[in-house]
């Protein structure tokens, strides 16, 4: 072996020594705080766990109860029904927002909007929905304008049919700014000289909006939507404050029953299968968007 | 004609951008009331038309939150505590592996990443219920250490870093280790200092997403002198009953204060994280 060999393989095993080194804490809080307590809620999900009076395995039965009990049936539709409109909502509007405001403005004014907008983001739901559950209520300051307008008065929370609206509605309110940004940024990287072409040519704002905008950003609105379903798919405090999963089960979330079931009920080997299935709804649609946007998207 | 519709579209402009000033302004009325009436007496609170605007200055509110029999003194500094140690461990540990991640090649680099990387898709309800065991046998539950241990590491933080550190130039760090500087060295006198926006972004995010946290500290910190903050505003409400919704307010108020002084001092490094972020995923 060559001197210049030698010390070259030398730089190389002593970059791995500190590669390694550099990410030994990380990965192991990672094993210790996720990757494991994935594993053994997996486990967990095929048990009937009670560490005071003995655990057996149950096969397949949480899972089974999951899907064939009318209850969980309807909280697993709401969680959905709920992500759907969510999703809608949130990126629409965001995508909306963001091409009313990508425009020259002042220093200032621009500064405004984001605090507006993005406000509502960084505050925790479980303060805001305080708020929020004031505004709703029956006698609340909705209702009184709505009186004042002439209107019957709406039965924000108390009603099966509207209380998941809206708590969609607050939801929009409070994310929709998190999508704004990231399609203002996704928008200003559309190339000028393609859209002026365009302009040049005559194109009519809308088409120009389908054909190239919306194509170009297209990466973008596919990682907005699967962000969003990520986060709404998981969605507990808004509900448990608003509504508490009420009235009946109508708004009541897979989040909601994992609580209950594992702390309530100590059923914790079914709470650990809810949480397997959101899960698995949350790979599956990572999945999607990873197949969809390498076969679609193109840059 | 060609005057005529740049003048249209400077009218345009203008019109859009006045229509989203009223939507901007709409957006922070829930703040905007919540604040004024954490100022009112109860017997102002409920009048109706209801006011937006701050109807009178007291300050008795939050004298009662304070005296409130919920400790809202002890449940602040736990708030505090987890914050600070999360975000102090975030900063420590995402940069550290993310200057391993972006910077230095060892076998296995990435499929480790990618393994890190997977974890931004496992909520915390499939992560819960095992750490909440583990905790109950080594008596972390009520401890407000525990939940802060849960999150003194995130992929999210790490996949931030990378993004950032990729994006500068290697050619300094090429020439330290020229000289040989040893890999410590390289990390701590040339990436870090290049990293300060980043440390910034990721320290807000991270402060302010630990701030929030609600479901895991309901399960983890049920008790009252370990509890945080926003499982605090529930509580009160449900202790004071609607008749004295403002003292909920004020104690709102002194609860969202350093999240919004936060936002207002540094909103260009939020946004810059988030559209980093979202961007180049």
């Amino acid at each position: 072996m060559s001197n210049t060999e030698f010390v070259r393989s030398e730089l190389r095993a002593s970059q791995a020594r500190a590669g390694y080194l550099f990410i030994v804490p990380a990965m192991l809080l990672y094993l210790t705080f996720v990757l494991a307590p994935v594993v053994v809620t997996v486990i967990l999900s095929f048990a009937f766990y009670d560490p005071q009076f003995g655990s057996h395995w149950v096969g397949l039965d949480n899972y089974r109860r999951f899907f064939t009990d009318p209850r969980s049936v309807q909280i697993f539709w709401n969680t959905l029904r709920f992500t759907a409109m969510a999703v809608t909502g949130n990126v629409t509007v965001g995508l909306l927002l963001a091409l009313a405001l990508n425009r020259v403005m002042p220093a200032w004014l621009l500064y405004f909007f984001r605090l507006a907008f993005f406000l509502p983001v960084i505050i925790a739901a479980a303060f805001v929905a305080i708020v929020w559950g004031y505004f709703f209520q029956d006698s609340g300051i909705f209702n009184y304008y709505l009186s004042h307008l002439g209107l019957p008065a709406v039965h924000w929370l108390t009603s099966a049919q509207t209380a998941m609206p809206s708590i969609v509605f607050m939801d929009v309110w409070k994310n929709t700014g998190f999508f704004m940004v990231i399609f203002i940024a996704a928008l200003q990287g559309v190339p000028k000289t393609i859209t002026e072409a365009a302009i040049m040519d005559g194109t009519p704002s809308w088409r120009r909006f389908w054909r190239i905008t919306l194509p170009w950003i297209s990466p973008v609105v596919f990682f907005a939507i699967v962000y969003a379903s990520i986060g709404a798919l998981q969605v507990y405090e808004s509900i448990w404050i608003l509504t508490k999963g009420g009235p009946g089960d109508a708004t009541r979330s897979m989040s909601i029953n994992i609580v209950e079931e594992a702390f309530g009920s100590f059923q914790i080997g079914y709470g650990a299968s809810v949480a397997v299935v959101m899960t698995v709804v949350i790979l599956f649609i990572t999945g999607v968007q990873f197949i969809v946007s390498r076969r679609l998207v193109r840059y | 004609m060609g005057i005529t519709t740049t003048q249209a579209s400077r009218w345009i402009d203008r019109a859009i951008i006045s229509l989203m000033a009223v939507l901007g302004i709409f957006m922070l009325l829930p703040f905007a009331w919540l604040i004024s009436m954490s100022f009112r007496s109860t017997v102002d609170a409920y009048r109706m038309p209801p006011s937006f605007f701050p109807t009178s200055i007291e300050f008795t509110n939050y004298i009662s939150v304070l005296k409130a029999s919920v400790p809202f003194l002890q449940i602040y500094i736990n708030s505090v505590e987890i914050a600070v140690i999360v975000t102090v461990g975030q900063l420590v540990t995402c940069t550290l592996a993310a200057f391993a991640f972006a910077r230095l090649k060892f076998r296995g680099r990435d499929a480790l990443f990618f393994v890190l990387l997977v974890g931004l898709m496992f909520p915390a309800q499939v992560t819960l219920l095992p750490i909440f065991l583990g905790f109950a046998k080594v008596g972390l539950i009520n401890k407000p250490l525990g939940l802060a241990l849960m999150y003194l590491t995130s992929s999210f933080g790490v996949f931030l870093m990378r993004q950032f550190m990729l994006s500068q130039p290697k050619v300094l760090e090429e020439a330290a280790l020229m000289d040989g500087a040893g890999y410590w060295k390289i990390f701590w006198r040339i990436s870090l200092p290049q990293l300060r926006p980043a440390l910034s972004a990721l320290g807000i995010i991270t402060f302010t997403q630990t701030w929030n946290y609600y479901l895991q500290a309901k399960v983890l910190l049920g008790q009252q002198n370990a509890m945080t903050l926003p499982l605090a505003m529930d509580i009160l409400r449900g202790y004071l009953g609607s008749g004295n919704l403002a003292v909920v307010m004020a104690a709102m108020s002194m609860s969202v204060l350093p999240v919004i002084i936060l936002f207002l001092l540094a909103q260009k490094f939020v946004i810059e994280g988030v559209t980093m972020s979202g961007i180049r995923n």
